[in-house]
């Protein structure tokens, strides 16, 4: 799509509308003027400018004329097929003797006797220790605990109402599910997970914030860390620890803290120069200056950077359910097995209310800080009662708890549960019945799932893994080329061909179709509603809450209504990942199309252009960065659930890693997850246009 | 420009005229051929044959740019010491290398006597806490804090305890004139109380010099004027030896006992307002003055001739040396005759309406003996 865009096309235009004289200006490089008043012989000007590097045309033809040696080398040696034998390694056999070794001397290597063994038990105790204090205070505590500290986070008084209000609904609604233990588990590996990730986050923050040197360092690696699927974490942790809460504690950490790094360095290196020069000028030392002038400056982006880092938690703490997490993940993860819709819905609601829960009261927290004009002039009996808060919602946690066991109560009644899976599963029945096939003209949703793996994903992956190997490396290095600078075609040729060195090939381009089916569904889905919320205000407003909501659900719950509609297979992934994935590139279009230069838009009217010339020929190019990054965004969350789905029959890549889990098959699954890191650096380079990078 | 404006007849003559010890004091701030290059093997450049290249030059040879060139001046207790020029002619850098915000490249600085580029880092904070404080053009106040809390600041830096530095700074919140604001947020003020804030943030801790970075450049015409008369008052009352760098013309002459008016990083002269206004050393600071009403500037010590006759004996008005020509006029124009100059008892010359004349039309007067700016009035002054 990028060589769509490449000039040629306003030439025509330009002379006929006057309205595309706007549009072409705006569109940014102009074309090479005519030719230089010294110009060589013609046919070197010709192969000069054929080669010319500034435009698209000239960086296909420059890594053509690199590439054609290679290319032609490697087809005589090996081959025009699928990736050649003679370059593949197997990597199974080593990681499954690393795998075995490692189990072999769990017990006895001094490095798990005296540091990984103890960090394992330190992760059990503490994750044991929240889930004691939880159970202790018994859901009345544990319930008054909560609406009264999350009040109190977003700010107390009538403000703070709204929140306390969903939280105490958040927490009924669990219990009422019958969900309440299970919920328990899942907050009290949070709690551990989220405070390690934040403690993480906020040191990598501080390092990268006042160094310059670890910035650089730590910049990249935190770039890549987030485009990578959450699945890809699992492995390596699994390899060390095992399968249980420890392995999970550990890539949730690792997976949650980056956004809390990030955002601390953001805020620390953003700080008001005036005022860092201001606090130096009254003498205050380095680490005066942090404690009162960088750190509280920073607080809105740390406060930021600690709701991304729950929200990204929460969405692993509920996938590492397939390593051993427990709670309410293992809830969805047990019931898809057997595709118990009904149990699984259970499961997958009280993890949605959570992470709204834990969304509006973090995302309160913040817009209170942003407010300057708060609270002005705390009165004597203000501030007591601001000191007082937590201590009193303790205090009354306490005295709950207390009273609830003194009555016997202390686990969620039984008589106060509603049952859903009966009802669900019965609907979930009728859909099957009456929606999946034989209606009228529409046909059914397995009839879509049906034709939808026929006529695209078949296509596509055979397609894929019938083309020569070596063009599938050309392919790759041209689109990074097109988009990127020649190191960004190296990063991503050379990831693909680890794929093709891995032994995973077909595999690969197997999970590579159902991205690639999945952002096209995506894209176009999402673009078109992405203009139309741009353009019609009530659309907008009438989405936001929807879009709001659906970008704080884990990746994992997006799997039970697809199971519903699709059953499982491929294209059940592939919808998840649409869905997953639509919200962002909704938003980024919508606000990408909103930005466009007020003052262009003024002129295109001036000039008496409708509605879709407007749109044609100012706001798309205009708005041509922001679609540019909602392709991006759209492949790496794509790929992200199209991973998961490998639990739902999406097979592939997800699935190896799914089974080498179950079966304690650690060198499938782990080769597997190398690859999909691979995959994931191939599409998030690809699609990367290489201003983005410095830009964030 | 600014320039343009007509200078109000300040109440005093010169402000801080009267606090000046008569003998010639240890100056507060002494420095001598400072540098202060930015780019490249920036050390480089002071002494080497570059040093002399013009800003543009030295830029295309070296790739660096000098924001101050060989500058030496001396600031004296108690005056207000103005640094005046356009945007980019290094009096921001200037004043930020007297605390070493900005490290100075080359060249010698000292406060009191002492060698303030030879500090150690915590001899360095403590200057910067009880001896030099600075207002700065855009505040730099603490959004999270509240009022008293910004001017408690610098207090709690030097690790004043919680109450003392709360009574202080209520103190300090009075002074300025933002007595019951206290309990407010920065961004609950308008920009001319933020100022405020500022100003006694640096009062609060009490230092023996206050510089100013073109304090008042962000602030509406109005509420500039009150706050250069806050200053004056401020100066009046406590004699602080104060810095003070503006790019305003009018500001400069209002506030300023000395002058240095800097252009691509040098000082290109120095002196009492009315030498800058008088006497422009060259053409580029005759532009600058062309507008200033220079019967506002020029004193009645100047524009005098000696009397004639039984002139010192009339009995027309007697003026002040130090009076501006506007103020005479006044009061010649009131009796009709020529004023005469008294110091204390004695007669020092007289004023007529010629010689009024000649100053309000930037004239030099018939071939009289007393010349505009004589090279004495700097000292005398």
């Amino acid at each position: 799509m990028s060589t769509a865009t490449a000039a040629p096309t306003d030439d025509s235009r330009t002379g006929t509308t006057r309205n595309a004289v706007g549009a072409g200006t705006a569109r940014g490089p102009a074309r090479p003027a005519a030719p230089a008043p010294l110009a060589p012989p013609p046919a070197v000007g010709r192969l000069r400018r054929a080669l010319d590097p500034g435009t698209a045309r000239g960086k296909l033809a420059r890594l053509a004329l690199a590439a054609v040696v290679p290319v032609a080398v490697a087809a005589v040696l090996w081959g025009s097929g699928t990736w050649p034998a003679a370059l593949t390694v197997d990597a199974t056999a080593p990681l499954d003797r690393v795998s075995d070794w490692i189990v072999d001397n769990r017990e006895t290597h001094w490095v798990f006797l005296y540091v990984l063994l103890h960090w394992s038990n330190t992760a059990i105790d503490a994750i044991d220790g929240v889930y004691l204090l939880l159970r202790w205070l018994g859901w009345a505590g544990t319930g008054t605990a909560a609406v009264l500290l999350s009040w109190r986070a977003a700010g107390g008084g009538r403000r703070g109402l709204r929140v306390a209000v969903t939280t105490a609904a958040v927490f009924a609604a669990c219990g009422l599910l019958g969900m309440w233990e299970p919920t328990m588990v899942t907050l009290a590996l949070m709690a551990v997970s989220v405070a390690a990730a934040a403690v993480l986050g906020v040191l990598l923050g501080l390092a990268a914030g006042l160094s310059d040197r670890v910035h650089r360092a730590l910049r990249p690696v935190l770039d890549t860390m987030q485009v990578l699927p959450a699945f890809a974490y699992l492995l390596p942790f699994v390899l060390v620890f095992g399968i249980g809460s420890p392995a999970a504690l550990f890539s949730t950490v690792i997976y949650a803290a980056p956004p809390m790094a990030r955002l601390t360095a953001m805020g620390l290196r953003g700080a008001d120069p005036g005022v860092l020069e201001a606090s130096a000028s009254l003498g205050a030392s380095r680490l005066q200056r942090l404690r009162t002038a960088r750190l509280p400056l920073a607080r809105a982006e740390i406060l930021l950077g600690l709701n991304q880092t729950i929200m990204m938690a929460l969405s692993m703490v509920v996938i590492a359910s397939v390593i051993g997490a427990g709670g309410l993940g293992d809830e969805v993860y047990q019931a898809l097995a057997t595709v118990d819709v009904g149990r699984a819905l259970a499961a997958g609601i009280p993890i949605v209310l959570l992470a709204v829960w834990l969304d509006r009261t973090t995302a309160a927290a913040g817009e209170r800080l942003d407010d300057p004009v708060r609270a002005d002039g705390f009165g004597p009996l203000r501030t007591w009662a601001a000191r007082a808060a937590a201590p009193a919602a303790v205090a009354a946690a306490v005295t709950a708890a207390l009273a609830a066991r003194a009555a016997g109560a202390t686990a969620w009644p039984e008589g106060w549960t509603v049952a859903i899976a009966r009802p669900v599963n019965l609907a979930k029945d009728w859909i099957v019945a009456n929606l999946s096939e034989g209606v009228p003209v529409v046909g059914g949703t397995l009839v879509w799932a049906g034709n939808f793996t026929e006529w695209l994903l078949n296509p596509l992956r055979d397609g894929l893994q019938a083309m020569p190997w070596w063009s599938v490396l050309l392919l790759v290095a041209a689109l990074a080329r097109l988009v990127g600078t020649w190191r960004t075609a190296a990063t991503a040729t050379a990831a693909m061909a680890a794929v093709g060195v891995l032994g995973v090939w077909g595999r690969s381009l197997n999970t590579l179709s159902q991205v690639l089916a999945g952002l096209a569904v995506t894209l176009l889905l999402g673009i078109a509603v992405g203009i139309l919320a741009a353009r019609v205000r009530w659309v907008e407003r009438a989405l936001r809450p929807v879009l709001d909501t659906l970008q704080t659900m884990p990746q994992f719950v997006y799997l039970i209504p697809v199971v519903a509609l699709f059953n499982v297979g491929r294209a059940a992934a592939v919808a998840a990942a649409v869905v997953y994935a639509l919200p962002a590139v909704v938003r980024i279009t919508t606000q990408g199309l909103r930005q466009v230069d007020p003052a262009a838009m003024e002129a295109a009217r001036s000039l008496g252009a409708t509605g879709v010339q407007q749109l044609r020929q100012v706001q798309l190019p205009l708005a041509r960065p922001a679609l540019l990054l909602a392709v991006n965004q759209g492949v790496v969350l794509v790929l992200a659930v199209v991973i998961i789905g490998g639990m739902v029959g999406g097979g592939a890549l997800g699935y190896d890693v799914v089974k080498g889990l179950s079966r304690g098959d650690l060198g499938l699954g782990l080769v597997a997850g190398t690859a999909i890191v691979c995959l994931g650096l191939v599409l998030d380079r690809v699609t990367q246009p290489a201003g983005a990078r410095t830009k964030q | 420009m600014t320039t343009t404006a007509p200078v109000p007849a300040p109440a005093p003559a010169t402000p801080g005229g009267k606090n000046r010890p008569g003998d010639a004091p240890a100056p507060v701030f002494s420095v001598r051929n400072l540098w202060k290059v930015f780019g490249p093997k920036a050390e480089r450049i002071p002494g080497s044959e570059a040093a002399g290249l013009s800003a543009a030059e030295l830029r295309e040879r070296t790739g660096c740019t000098a924001a101050v060139r060989d500058v030496s001046f001396d600031v004296h207790p108690g005056e207000v010491f103005v640094v005046m020029g356009l945007s980019g002619s290094g009096k921001s850098t200037l004043v930020r290398c007297l605390t070493r915000l900005i490290e100075p490249t080359s060249g010698s600085l000292s406060i009191d006597g002492e060698d303030v580029l030879g500090m150690d880092r915590s001899r360095l904070r403590e200057l910067r806490r009880r001896r030099a404080a600075m207002v700065f053009q855009h505040f730099g106040l603490l959004p999270h804090r509240t009022v008293v809390d910004n001017i408690a600041y610098g207090l709690e830096i030097q690790g004043v305890g919680r109450a003392e530095r709360r009574r202080r700074a209520a103190e300090m919140l009075e002074k300025v004139g933002l007595a019951g604001m206290g309990r407010r947020r920065p961004a609950q003020l308008s920009g001319g109380q933020q100022q405020r804030v500022g100003l006694a943030r640096a009062l609060a801790c009490d230092p023996e010099v206050l510089l100013f970075d073109e304090p008042f450049s962000a602030l509406d015409p109005i509420v500039r004027r009150d706050m250069q008369d806050e200053v004056v008052r401020l100066h009046r009352e406590e004699g602080r030896t104060m810095v003070f760098i503006t790019h305003d013309l009018s500001e400069a002459l209002r506030l300023g006992d000395r002058i240095a008016l800097m252009r691509d990083g040098r000082i290109v002269q120095l002196g009492i307002p009315e030498e800058i206004v008088g006497s422009p050393a060259d053409d580029y600071v005759r532009d600058f003055v062309r507008d200033v009403p220079r019967e506002q500037v020029v004193t009645a010590r100047t524009a005098m001739r000696p009397a004639r006759g039984d002139e010192a004996e009339s009995s027309g008005p007697a003026v002040s040396p130090d009076a501006t020509v506007a103020s005479v006029i006044e009061a010649v124009a009131r009796t009709g005759g020529p004023a005469r100059v008294m110091d204390g008892r004695r007669c020092l010359g007289v004023v007529d309406q010629q010689r009024l004349l000649a100053v309000v039309a930037g004239i030099t007067p018939d071939a009289a003996p007393a010349a505009p700016a004589a090279p004495g009035t700097a000292e005398a002054a």
